[in-house]
């Protein structure tokens, strides 16, 4: 039974990891930056929902709408001013910014909320389920965690095959002056982007500090490192393989702490990182299309 | 329809149009020819808005458009099909004609039955991702594509590049049949014999430079041009 156990819990954990992977994955994909403060607007998204529930009252399934509201507008500041303006630069300027960004949410934080860790009530009003006897309990965070990644993946999917927004944004990802020439807005389509992917992060600060009800200002930094790994893992640029990468990172890492060592989890987890890219370096769905001439 | 007045572009520190000019009248063939490097693309790109000019004035149909983003000059009724094609290589056919009409929404199912009766290669292929389509039908796909945007006039960069004989006389074949259904094209081609072939006027461009002009039918005959671009 801990077997099983730990596989909803891996999944479980898998599914947040995917969540914030597929704002990366996003990102990357349309505008080929690695945004390296998405998990930082993890852990905005969950001190929105904590202040939201917390100090105004406002039930907690709102406060989710309100966290991601706040992360929308914020994922679209944080383009605009901090990356649009470097949209020409090299990539390692762009690089560098992103982790000052990184720095500035982290320190923006920690000046309005403090350093003392907040204990984050669930936003999940279900009990958890309790099967063969009580041998197996699931808990009602798991299941609606996993729950949500599965709606996200689905709506993302038909979002991007068959939206006309979804396609003009997989046109840019692929080539913006081309986009361009079809009269796409690039910039608005990048900026939708971000949209998304820090919408999405908010869900994932909410879904982690349900289950792991610790938050502090530097929350998002580790989900956010491992959640850019499943992206990679997975193939960066693919949504299949965000989800991908998302969930067999969980499962690692929850094997790993209760099979191997708690202290070794994450160095397995980034041995079996780079073991997959030394094989496909594209990673496990990600490909590399070749141009006929 | 298109008037080009004295533009400047660089890259960086290269200065890759000096001073160009030149026009484009309605319902014409404008043929722009010129040796690799020479500036032909940079044009395009210019007055298609991916580029922009410091000196000078780009005016179509009567509308300065010198500083008008490109994604806006489409629904203005200018079409580029860039150099290399571009089409989005992993995308469908279908999906590709669809961001052609990203601008025109209405006309996205006659659109694509325009296309399809056009170019009856790309209706078999409509499922298939563009990437796996030859280098002909690609070069379809991407006229197909921008006559989606149901353009007045149609810039093409290098249409017959890379392609085989028999193929670039079709792909030349099907710019007459736009133009005699009242398309204006400004064509750049290395393949100046076709291009001058068809052409109503030819402009040549040699090192960023405009350095003459005329009908096609001159052109072709000027013993310079010859030697130049016809092969003697």
């Amino acid at each position: 039974m801990t077997l099983v156990s730990n596989l909803i819990n891996g999944i479980s954990l898998g599914s947040v990891y995917a969540i914030i992977a597929l704002g990366y994955t996003m990102v990357y994909g349309i505008a080929k930056m690695l945004n390296f403060a998405h998990g930082d607007v993890i852990m905005v998204g969950a001190y929105i929902s904590y202040v939201s529930t917390a100090s105004l009252n406002v039930p907690p399934l709102l406060s989710v709408v309100i966290a991601m509201a706040v992360c929308t507008v914020l994922g679209i500041l944080i383009e605009g001013l901090a990356y649009r303006p470097l949209r020409k630069a090299s990539s390692l300027a762009v690089l560098i910014t992103a982790i000052g960004v990184s720095y500035l949410l982290q320190n923006a934080a920690l000046l309005i909320w403090g350093s003392t860790p907040i204990s984050f009530a669930s936003v999940v009003p279900f009990d958890s389920v309790s099967l063969f006897g009580g041998k197996l309990v699931i808990t009602a965070e798991s299941i609606v965690t996993v729950a949500v990644s599965i709606v996200i993946m689905v709506l993302l999917n038909l979002f991007t095959k068959k939206g006309k927004m979804g396609k003009a944004m997989r046109a840019v990802s692929e080539d913006k002056d081309a986009a361009q020439l079809m009269g796409i807005n690039t910039n608005a389509t990048i900026s939708m982007t971000f949209a998304i992917g820090s919408a999405l992060a908010a869900v994932a600060g909410v879904l982690l500090c349900s289950a792991y009800p610790m938050l502090t200002p530097t929350t998002g930094s580790m989900p956010g490192i491992k959640a850019f790994t499943a992206a990679v893992f997975g193939g960066i640029g693919s949504i299949p393989g965000a989800m991908l990468g998302g969930i067999m990172l969980g499962v690692i890492e929850i094997f790993a702490t209760s099979y191997i060592s708690s202290e070794l989890s994450n160095a397995i987890l980034f041995a079996i990182l780079i073991i997959v890219l030394l094989v496909k370096p594209t990673g496990l769905l990600g490909k590399a299309v070749k141009e006929k001439v | 329809m298109l008037k080009v007045e004295g533009i400047n572009v660089y890259y960086g520190n290269i200065h890759a149009l000096k001073d160009v000019s030149l026009e484009v009248n309605s319902d014409e063939i404008v043929a722009l020819i010129g040796a690799n490097g020479a500036g032909k693309s940079t044009t395009l790109k210019t007055i298609s808005g991916l580029m922009r000019s410091k000196t000078g004035s780009i005016t179509l149909m009567g509308e300065d458009i010198s500083r008008t983003d490109a994604h806006k000059l489409v629904s203005k009724g200018l079409a580029h099909v860039p150099e290399g094609r571009r089409i989005f290589l992993q995308m469908t056919v279908q999906e590709n004609l669809e961001m052609g009409a990203y601008t025109q929404p209405a006309y996205l199912k006659q659109g694509i039955k325009d296309v399809f009766e056009r170019f009856p290669r790309l209706k078999h292929r409509k499922n298939q991702i563009a990437g796996t389509l030859s280098g002909g039908e690609q070069q379809m796909l991407a006229i197909g594509r921008a006559l989606m945007s149901r353009p007045k006039l149609l810039m093409l960069d290098e249409p017959s590049m890379g392609l085989a004989p028999i193929l670039v006389q079709q792909i030349f074949d099907i710019i007459k049949e736009l133009h005699d259904t009242g398309t204006t094209i400004l064509l750049v081609e290395q393949n100046a014999e076709m291009a001058l072939r068809i052409a109503d006027r030819a402009y040549v461009l040699e090192s960023g430079r405009i350095t003459v002009s005329g009908t096609g039918r001159e052109l072709a005959q000027s013993d310079s041009i010859k030697k130049a671009y016809l092969g003697g």
